[in-house]
């Protein structure tokens, strides 16, 4: 009898819990975050550092966890994410293979049914050479590649394009000089091309600020450009953009954080204030500047119009390049 | 003398209290992580990064390397006793040390992968104190030609892995060459083979491959004569430490493997995997009991762990001197190192020198704390197999499932798991070694993207090869280790032709 007595006071008070939960409504389950990647890639630590902001900043109160789903360049996450339609307990985070591999078709979800949320962080592209490097300035080097493109050839850690290809394809064609033409060599890491290009068996690479800071700092290679609009700090105080550098052209890297296909309004109404308040708060702030990360914060309507954007310009450089056909 | 100081200022860093929890710590966790297959040394150390944070950068590095090498030595314990392999890096250790473990020295075997892993560990901290920036500057010279020549030089393993017919070892290693294929093309983009199935675009992963064909099949063979599996157990016999025969022939592949390996993984930067596998076939080479290799040889066990290890520490000085990392889990160190507020490469020894000379320090330390560790457990792993041979397999299976659903949460890849146990089962049927098949799939991606990048560099000239002294090298030592066997009858044949004309 005390036993019912208990059950029926337990089923109350978790029916009172759901009904007050219930009333307004969003959120009263765990959040997942998909990190389309394996641990410790770039992705990964984005979805780790939002579930860590999230949590230490108290701004979600149900559990947060991050989940792998890795493969194919972010297919298997992007499968995943589809798999879990109308589904506002599920976020992603992508960048702009996102839309590379949907146009070239690696992917065969369209990535616009996602539910974007907000822009969050960029990184820029730069243009490393040896420090003995003939090519003083990135001036040299297209005068170089002018003459003959696949005179120097360059090295970047993703397939042909991939970002570290386009953004230098994006480069030469602005300046004048063929894109399809250009000796891009690919490998499977910043690392194997950085031995590459210190080893003098490429020209110059192609990569991410973030990955390219140690290197910089040590002297060992020098950086000709950099793809923001206006110069970065630190370290690279003294790199000349690439407009700078005389081409009027700018490449940005950047991450954002989706939600499943068909969010629901309220969902997406949370976590327009929610992201907003994360990005602004203590720890995201600090972990950013451990990462080196730049804020680039932006809701979810101005990171659609930039993603329509993204997608157009995409679409000229890849079919300048051959990559869609 | 200013060695000397830096070196005691490292050992005044490593042994505080904190730090020597903390070396003991990621040891213990290596170990673990080592063991259970599936969860690698990358994926451990990504998830403790976030614990990282709130360390000092010596203490944090010190937990994260501590993992690293720790797996290293723990990897080789599922290969030993029931053929499934915790790491990549560890699949060759199945060859002899399951069989070991089937002879009953289980003992040995674990014992001498831990003292192995121990002399190579310590080798290559070694290397790293006197010679590192050295090294890193001479390793910068291993470009894509010279990968695909080591790589090309490291195919000729396959004739140490043959067994009884060459033609069967050949066939098997082009089918793990086939099965490189499979996924995204790294130079065009394009994917290979993937049937429009978004799980294949990053190819097979190897050790599901791996832990087919070794563990499943184990499993089926032994299902398939049930009667024999209810009664056999694979009691240990003999002691469980190596005896003076043991350690007589234990030491010439202790030294081979430690120095190949470093050489290969740690100078050439291709990776403790490849490193174990040049090893093993430098043991079927130089060993003088090269016949009892692949039947539970001691020599195929002390070889190749002390080579995985020694690759390891290798890894380390291109971390650490280069800034560049020289596999998966030193990129994650060197994200981490950087999110500390720590810049590797050629600076690092100058602007914090407590941190180099305490890491190093505290590297001895760890591997004097993995080999104290490890020994003891050898008596508790041996345990395990003092159960009746049905009850074994439970634990088999149950460790493959495990290790291979862990890797990526795919279940995708537990049925790529079983279909590989079932062509395992089948390829021992017909009598065709498994092993050249993962030989094939860890070189083919390398050789294949290697030698498309140097024919990239080189505008399509083949020269790139010939032409490059330390390319030119390794091939040739390929040529001649494959067709020495053949020299006799060349010779022999040659001096007829002469003499009847």
């Amino acid at each position: 009898m005390k036993k019912i007595a208990l059950l029926v006071a337990l089923i109350v008070i978790a029916l009172a819990a759901s009904a007050c939960a219930g009333g307004s409504s969003y959120p009263s389950k765990p959040l997942e975050i998909v990190a389309p990647a394996g641990a410790g890639g770039g992705w990964d630590t984005l979805a780790r550092t939002v579930q860590r902001s999230l949590e230490t900043e108290k701004l979600y109160t149900q559990p947060t966890s991050v989940v792998n789903k890795v493969g194919g360049g972010g297919a298997v996450g992007l499968a995943y994410v589809f798999s879990k339609k109308a589904d506002d307990y599920e976020l992603v985070v992508y960048s702009p293979p996102l839309i590379i591999n949907t146009l070239n078709k690696t992917f065969e979800q369209d990535y616009k049914q996602l539910t974007p949320l907000a822009k969050l962080i960029t990184d820029y592209q730069v243009i490393l050479v040896k420090a003995d490097s003939p090519y003083k300035t990135l001036g040299d080097l297209i005068a170089a590649l002018k003459k003959d493109p696949l005179s120097v050839k360059f090295a970047g850690a993703s397939s042909p394009g991939s970002m570290d290809h386009l953004a230098i394809a994006k480069l030469a064609k602005k300046a004048g000089i063929d894109p399809n033409k250009l000796g891009y060599v690919a490998f499977n890491d910043v690392g194997s091309g950085l031995t590459a290009l210190l080893g003098g068996n490429v020209g110059f690479m192609s990569t991410g600020v973030g990955e390219a800071i140690p290197q910089i700092e040590a002297k060992t290679v020098r950086a000709l450009g950099v793809s923001s609009a206006e110069r970065r700090g630190g370290v690279m105080k003294d790199v000349p953009t690439w407009k700078e550098a005389g081409v009027d052209v700018t490449y940005e890297v950047w991450r954002g954080i989706f939600g499943a296909p068909e969010m629901s309004g309220d969902a997406k109404k949370y976590w327009a204030d929610t992201l907003k308040k994360m990005s602004a708060s203590k720890t995201w702030k600090e972990s950013l500047d451990k990462l080196q990360w730049v804020d680039a914060y932006a809701d979810a309507d101005a990171f659609s119009k930039f993603l329509a954007e993204e997608e157009k310009s995409y679409k000229e450089l890849m079919t300048d390049t051959g990559f869609i056909k | 003398m200013n060695f000397f100081d830096n070196l005691a200022m490292g050992f005044g860093v490593a042994l505080t209290p904190l730090n020597l929890f903390y070396a003991f710590v990621g040891v213990f966790l290596g170990t673990v992580i080592g063991v259970l297959p599936g969860i690698g040394p990358m994926t451990g150390i990504a998830l403790l990064i976030p614990i990282t944070f709130g360390l000092p950068p010596t203490s944090a590095i010190i937990l994260m390397a501590g993992i690293y090498y720790g797996a290293m030595y723990g990897g080789s314990t599922t290969s030993i006793l029931v053929n499934a392999p915790g790491e990549s890096s560890s699949v060759v250790t199945c060859f002899d040390g399951f069989q070991m473990a089937k002879k009953g020295r289980a003992g040995p075997a674990l014992a001498a992968a831990a003292i192995g892993s121990f002399i190579a560990g310590t080798f290559a901290t070694l290397m790293l104190m006197l010679i590192g920036p050295w090294i890193a500057a001479f390793a910068l010279n291993f470009g894509p030609p010279e990968y695909f020549a080591l790589m090309f030089a490291g195919l000729t393993v396959v004739t140490s892995l043959a067994g009884r017919s060459l033609v069967k070892a050949l066939l098997a290693t082009t089918i793990g060459l086939a099965i490189a294929t499979i996924g995204i093309d790294l130079q065009s983009g394009v994917p290979r083979y993937t049937f429009g199935n978004p799980e294949m675009l990053d190819g097979l992963e190897f050790l599901v491959v791996a832990i087919g064909l070794f563990a499943v099949s184990e499993v089926i063979v032994n299902l398939s004569d049930m009667r024999q599996a209810v009664q056999e157990r694979l009691s240990i016999k003999g002691g469980l430490w190596l005896n003076a025969e043991d350690w007589r022939r234990a030491i010439p592949a202790f030294t081979r493997g430690t120095l190949s390996g470093f050489f290969v993984g740690g100078i050439a930067g291709a990776g403790a995997a490849v490193a174990s596998f040049v090893s093993y076939g430098l043991e079927k080479k130089m060993s003088k009991y090269k016949d009892e290799l692949g039947s539970g040889a001691i020599e195929g066990v002390a070889g190749p762990e002390a080579a995985n290890n020694a690759a390891a520490g290798g890894a380390m000085i291109h971390l650490l001197c280069l800034g560049i990392p020289g596999s998966g889990t030193t990129a994650i160190m060197l994200g981490a190192l950087l999110m500390l507020g720590l810049q590797p490469g050629p600076l690092l020894f100058q602007q914090n020198p407590q941190f180099v000379w305490g890491l190093i320090a505290s590297m001895y330390v760890g591997n004097v704390m993995l080999l104290v560790l490890n020994l003891p457990l050898v008596g508790m792993w041996v345990k395990i197999l003092d159960i009746p041979l049905y009850l074994l397999i439970v634990f088999i299976i149950l460790f493959s499932f495990l290790g291979v659903y862990t890797m990526n949460n795919s279940v995708q890849d537990l049925w790529l798991m079983v279909v590989f146990g079932v062509i395992g089962y089948l390829l021992r049927r017909f009598d065709i070694p498994a092993s050249p098949i993962i030989l094939g799939m860890v070189l083919g991606d390398l050789m294949e993207q290697a030698m498309r990048q140097s024919l990239m560099i080189s505008d399509g000239n083949l020269g790139i090869f010939v032409t490059r002294p330390i390319s030119l090298t390794l091939l040739l030592i390929a040529v001649v280790s494959i067709t020495n066997p053949y020299w006799k009858h060349i010779g022999r044949g040659l001096r007829k032709l002469l003499g009847a004309a």
